[in-house]
């Protein structure tokens, strides 16, 4: 009664002053959404052409342009001709190319009397689309042999998205990576500056002469928090939805998690805010450890692809059960999977309420 | 007989081998207007906030209204207001939100529109707090320390760095609430705030009280007393006025009366008039609290609080 009564008038009061901060509604929104535009526009392949590969066609010949014809067909390479008299070393060097294909004189006639015959391929190694030029490049020399030896294709890869729905692609992967991570620095830089600046302006020393308790202030915040980042949620839904199709599922389990993520890191930013003074430090503080952990727990690129050491580290991190739990729930359809990073989520979250409220007191020294 | 409605015993309070508080006593009278008066850094401000339930102390005792604050910190803070020294509110919320908002962390409060104009702020009722003048953010602290009608109200530099008009406007609410019967505990380190306002005055320097009770009374106990300067009287006016007085002095044309009696006033005036004495000028010079402050710390009291 009176405690929800100073909970309910904390939370209207939070509320309002959200609000009627242009900041703090920019930042809710447009953070997310431009994550989401910013990383959809690199990582969404079109199909286009994408790797660049120069061809020296010294053979010039039906069967070096039907070669290149299928390079044209993968759609993967763009292929650009280079005169037969130009050197290849300078050419190379001085329009910093990274995959440069020299079709030897007599490739033709070597081809019909089934006589070896190599291509020259020449690659920067330091260069990863390099790699993807000269894997191309093999598995159409492979098909090549295979067309000349007569031979039927008795095994091929059949490439297919391991998801439960093929149609899935980097930006699902990436969404719910958004979602947990806007909910992360959200909560922790407006816990963090609401705390420390409430502190140094004297707003606590008055609350503190009334009787609203620390564990009413806290529920008050966190349940704030909590919508808060569902503004946010239903915004990156929303902006996924109409620049980039993507097909999520919000189910009980992904709800669950994005409410004990607001609650967790809620809570982190109040044991951050205890230890620094300033308002100014405290967002440096803040930063100091959401960012890495942005990085770090596969907020932007699977954890898989990542060191050995560095997927140790991630296991520390709690943001990564988050974005492992949610992709479980959201794009997987894993249920155990997400119900087991479900549960640890929930755990660390008590474990941060109860030493965030423990620390927290009105009373000074 | 009014009764005590603080008392406070051997209060002390210490940070490491600072003792900010060193061995307190006193009581405050229901109804009355009790300032402490000293420089910063005297422990002025950690005292009320000892008192006021918001900050430990290292040993002492204290009662508010009859409970202790060491078990009954919940009852006291139902029955006192409290308007904390550098007061903000928020930012965001208008002048009327916030009484709104205060009044409603307690079980019984007063209405908004009430307090607004106890305060005298009822064209600001919806503007933003950040958009006020410190004076005017002091009355909304005033509004919000009265938000649940106690018994008493504890106002800790309430006039620091306003403008001598704001301050004179925070000094009539203050008036306001002494009429309206509260007890009043006042912070400052303006003598003319605590000679204006208060019934005591404890004089507090080093954590110590050094002088308490009634302007008037620390004055004429402690002060140099009241002295009559004839301003051109001259070595005939001195002569003249020879024995009215304990102390008669000259200094340069004027001539310094001491006055250790009630009547030395008008007879320095029949004196001088009947004789046809000349002078340019009489004036009766008072003894205030700053001499008294200086005589007894030997320290001068600057603007921003600080000793000079």
């Amino acid at each position: 009664m009176a405690m929800g009564r100073r909970i309910r008038i904390n939370f209207i009061a939070q509320a309002k002053m959200f609000f009627r901060s242009p900041g703090s509604v920019f930042w809710t929104v447009a953070f997310p959404v431009l994550l989401i535009l910013l990383f959809g526009a690199i990582f969404s392949n079109t199909g286009s052409a994408t790797y660049t590969i120069y061809v020296q066609d010294l053979d010039h010949s039906a069967s070096s342009q039907e070669l290149l014809q299928g390079f044209n067909d993968t759609k993967m390479l763009n292929v650009v001709m280079v005169d037969p008299s130009i050197e290849p070393d300078a050419y190379i060097k001085d329009n910093s190319i990274y995959a440069f294909l020299i079709i030897p004189e007599g490739f033709e006639t070597a081809l019909k009397e089934k006589q070896s015959v190599a291509l020259e391929l020449r690659i920067d190694n330091s260069s990863s689309s390099a790699l993807t030029v000269q894997s191309i490049v093999n598995s159409m020399v492979q098909s090549l042999n295979l067309a000349l030896a007569d031979g039927t294709m008795v095994v091929s890869t059949n490439v297919q998205g391991v998801s439960a729905d093929s149609q899935f692609n980097y930006i699902d992967f990436f969404l719910p990576g958004v979602i947990g991570l806007t909910a992360m620095t959200t909560t922790v830089n407006w816990m963090v500056g609401l705390q420390t600046r409430y502190r140094q302006n004297g707003i606590f020393k008055k609350l503190a002469t009334t009787p609203i308790t620390q564990m009413e202030w806290l529920t008050s915040l966190v349940l704030w928090q909590i919508l808060t980042v569902f503004l946010s949620v239903a915004i990156i839904m929303v902006v996924g939805i109409l620049a980039f199709d993507v097909h999520l599922r919000l189910d009980a389990i992904s709800i669950s998690i994005i409410v004990l993520t607001s609650a967790l890191f809620s809570a982190l930013g109040l044991i951050i805010a205890r230890f620094v003074k300033e308002e100014e430090t405290g967002g440096v503080a803040a930063g100091a450890i959401t960012f890495p952990m942005m990085f770090l727990a596969g907020s932007f690129f699977p954890l898989e692809s990542m060191p050995e050491y560095l997927q140790a580290i991630a296991k520390l991190m709690p943001l990564t059960y988050v974005n492992n739990g949610l992709r479980d729930a959201m794009i997987y359809g894993n249920t155990s999977g997400a119900v087991y990073n479900l549960l640890i989520v929930a755990m660390l979250t008590v474990v941060f309420m109860v030493v965030g409220v423990a620390i927290s007191t009105w009373k000074q020294d | 007989m009014a009764e005590s409605v603080i008392t406070v015993r051997k209060l002390v309070k210490r940070y490491g081998d600072l003792i900010a508080v060193d061995g307190i006593d006193f009581d405050v009278m229901s109804g009355e207007v009790f300032s402490m008066l000293g420089p910063n850094g005297a422990g002025k401000t950690t005292t009320v906030e000892i008192v006021e339930c918001l900050k430990s102390k290292t040993s002492g005792e204290v009662k508010v209204l009859g409970f202790d604050i060491d078990d009954k910190a919940r009852e006291v803070k139902k029955r006192i207001g409290v308007l904390p020294q550098d007061f903000n509110a928020f930012d965001l919320l208008t002048v009327k939100e916030n009484i709104e908002y205060f009044g409603g962390m307690f079980h019984e409060h007063l209405p908004a529109d009430e307090l607004i104009a106890l305060v005298d702020l009822e064209d600001k009722r919806d503007e933003y707090f950040k958009n006020l003048s410190g004076g005017l953010k002091q009355r909304v602290g005033v509004a919000i320390s009265m938000v649940n009608d106690p018994d008493i109200v504890f106002l800790d530099e309430p006039t620091t760095g306003l403008d001598p008009k704001a301050r004179r406007e925070v000094w009539e609410v203050i008036k306001g609430l002494k009429a309206k019967g509260k007890t009043v505990i006042l912070t400052t380190h303006y003598m003319e705030e605590a000679e204006v306002l208060s019934d005591r005055v404890a004089i507090i320097d080093g954590g110590r009280f050094i002088a308490t009770g009634t302007p008037g009374d620390i004055i004429r106990e402690h002060g140099s007393g009241d002295i009559i300067v004839v301003r051109g009287g001259g070595m005939e006016a001195y002569t003249k006025l020879q024995g009215i007085s304990s102390q008669v002095e000259r200094k340069g044309n004027d001539v310094v009366v001491r006055v250790d009696r009630k009547q030395v006033l008008p007879e320095v005036v029949m004196q001088l008039e009947r004789s046809g004495t000349y002078y340019e000028e009489m004036q009766l010079r008072r003894s205030t609290l700053e001499d008294v402050f200086l005589s007894l710390t030997g320290k001068r009291l600057g603007d921003g609080g600080e000793v000079e």
